[in-house]
């Protein structure tokens, strides 16, 4: 049970950060890499409004920030690439080039160490015959309600009902008079808010450092993959799953084995079933676009 | 001028891994990330049959070629079925599994090369042998440059037969529009696997003369990064001819060098110089998809 749950927890951060994949990925088909350059940047600007602000003002500051630099990312380099047709090739070189320049910068000015976001000793907290401290219950409910408020934005409000048009076929909402390029930031600014929140969290849980980003954004798109990369409540029971299975593997083997049994499944799913668990049964050939 | 050699036995290295890459980048069409992973197998094959077996050079380098040319299999048989995105993350994986391989395939108490302790894990192998030819053993610089830029001519005069060839040719036909040659009969399945195999078996050989003339070989050369960087490398010099991969080698190999003349502290040289190769990567797509002397255009 202990076990079941961490690895539902753990899942969550997964989950948050995959739906913010998604996000990105089903309005604009841009395998949006430069997400792990927002994970990474989110605590530390965090940290330095908190110690300016208090803990509401880092909130707000990182918030800020990152959401400002995704859109800044989708406004200097997605939105120019699409407009000349680049490749999704192009896309995903010039994204892995953002996320690796913002690495460095962080790096640079703030140095490599892992630090923590919180001080002290995290308090446990007894749930029925299990443990689990207090992040871990914020990770818990905070993501849990997160995602069910973005699911309840995409499918019971207007611009929720646009984002999911969009994704259905930019033409043909280019043609009914809609914004494509205000709709596209929105759906970066969006991402970059869940980032922000999966970031935190982890960040208050394990500590962070400015090399993990990528590790973690490859976990939200293997979820992606699993759950169906044409769905949206898919990324959520994907990255639920992944976290459970990494959980397992710990358990019944070691935690050395993680990333090898992470990409095993991956690798599985993407030969026996390309679509994922919820995804729409479509050639490769005619989603690869 | 040890430092010069050093510097040119570098590049030769690196120039065998940027043409061999350049192969199923820039003539194939597909974008991998695994190629780190199969220059790292190959100075681990090379490292474990000179230490643990004593095998020679030439043994060991042609185990090197023929275990990284089998695995190469990984990569390829995805590649039936996985087209653009998809391939490049199927490739990630296997660069991920690889690298899970070399760092956690470990016992502290068993002997190194055992079946219990093939890689020494994150500690990586030490005083891995000079190259021994013919009872010559190889150990001062100059001869050892001598030795490495014998073995780039070789695979790239390999390459360069290759390329001139039909093979070449249906291989970029293939590139050019799958759909296309396979109604033409060819057998592009075949295609993938046979370049493949032939591009990470020459990227075994760059490992091999790394893992000789450095002597020391620990898994984050199959890192993720070092797969970035040999990729950026074809990117940034230019896919699909014979002149991009090697401009492309020698600015990313010279770079890190001119940075080094602005005497900054290590820690920050060495992010710097990372963040500089994302710059680049970034600019490249935007005002020079085709790399600074290439043909191909990223699709």
């Amino acid at each position: 049970m202990q076990i079941l749950l961490n690895g539902l927890v753990s899942g969550m951060a997964i989950a948050l950060l995959a739906m913010a994949f998604q996000m990105v990925y089903l309005p604009t088909r841009v395998l949006f890499v430069g997400l792990a350059g927002l994970y990474t940047l989110a605590p530390y600007l965090f940290q330095m409004g908190a110690t300016e602000l208090g803990a509401m003002g880092g909130l707000l500051v990182s918030l800020g920030g990152v959401v400002a630099l995704g859109v800044l990312f989708e406004w200097a380099n997605h939105a120019p690439l699409t407009r000349k047709g680049a490749s999704e090739g192009a896309h995903l070189i010039a994204s892995l080039g953002l996320y690796i320049l913002v690495v460095q910068v962080v790096a640079m000015i703030w140095g490599n160490e892992t630090r923590t976001l919180r001080t002290g000793l995290d308090v446990p907290y007894a749930v029925g015959d299990t443990i689990l401290t207090q992040s871990q219950l914020l990770m818990g409910g905070l993501g849990m309600l997160l995602l069910l408020a973005v699911l309840a934005m995409l499918y019971m409000t207007d611009i929720g009902l646009r984002l999911r048009a969009l994704a259905d076929n930019p033409t043909q909402f280019a043609l009914y008079g809609y914004n494509v390029d205000a709709h596209r930031l929105l759906a970066f600014a969006l991402a970059g808010a869940l980032a922000t929140v999966a970031s935190l969290l982890t960040a208050r849980d394990i500590g962070f450092e400015p090399h993990t980003g990528l590790n973690v954004t490859l976990l939200a798109i293997v979820a992606v993959i699993i759950g169906g990369r044409t769905s949206l409540v898919g990324p959520i029971i994907g990255g639920l799953l992944l976290g459970l299975i990494r959980a397992q593997v710990v358990w019944h083997f070691s935690a050395r084995w993680q990333e090898a049994a992470t990409f095993l499944v991956l690798a599985l799913f993407l030969l026996l079933r390309p679509q994922g668990l919820f995804g729409r049964e479509t050639r490769i050939e005619a989603t690869a676009k | 001028m040890n430092y010069l050699i050093h510097l040119l036995i570098y590049l030769d290295i690196y120039v065998i891994v940027a043409l061999s890459l350049n192969l199923v980048v820039g003539y194939c069409g597909m974008l991998t990330l695994a190629h780190a992973g199969y220059f790292a197998l190959g100075g681990y094959v090379y490292a474990l049959s000179a230490l643990t077996l004593g095998w020679s050079f030439l043994p060991a380098l042609v185990a090197a070629i023929m275990i990284a040319a089998v695995l190469s299999l990984a990569v390829s048989l995805p590649a039936w079925r996985l087209k653009g995105d998809f391939f490049v993350l199927g490739s990630l994986a296997v660069q991920a599994l690889l690298f899970s391989l070399l760092y956690n395939w470990f016992d502290a108490q068993a002997p190194l090369g055992s079946w219990s302790n093939l890689t020494n894990g994150p500690f990586g192998i030490t005083s891995i042998p000079k190259p021994d030819l013919f009872g010559h053993r190889v150990a001062d610089a100059s001869g050892f440059l001598i030795l490495a830029t014998l073995l780039t001519l070789i695979c790239a005069g390999i390459l360069w037969r290759l390329k001139t060839s039909p093979w070449g040719r249906v291989l970029i036909a293939m590139r050019e529009d799958e759909l296309a040659a396979r109604g033409l009969g060819k057998n592009t399945r075949l295609l993938k696997v046979q370049a493949l195999a032939i591009s990470c078996g020459l990227v075994a050989v760059a490992g091999a003369l790394y893992a000789s003339y450095v002597g020391y070989l620990d898994p984050s050369s199959a890192s993720l990064d070092e797969s970035i960087l040999v990729l950026s490398m074809v990117l940034v010099g230019g896919a699909g001819n014979f002149r991009g991969p090697m401009v492309g080698a020698l600015v990313l190999i010279a770079l890190p060098e001119l940075l080094r003349f602005l005497h900054l502290p290590d820690a920050q040289a060495a992010n710097l110089r990372l963040a500089v190769y994302g710059l680049l990567l970034v600019l490249m797509m935007h005002f020079r998809p085709q790399g600074i002397s290439g043909e191909y255009r990223l699709r």
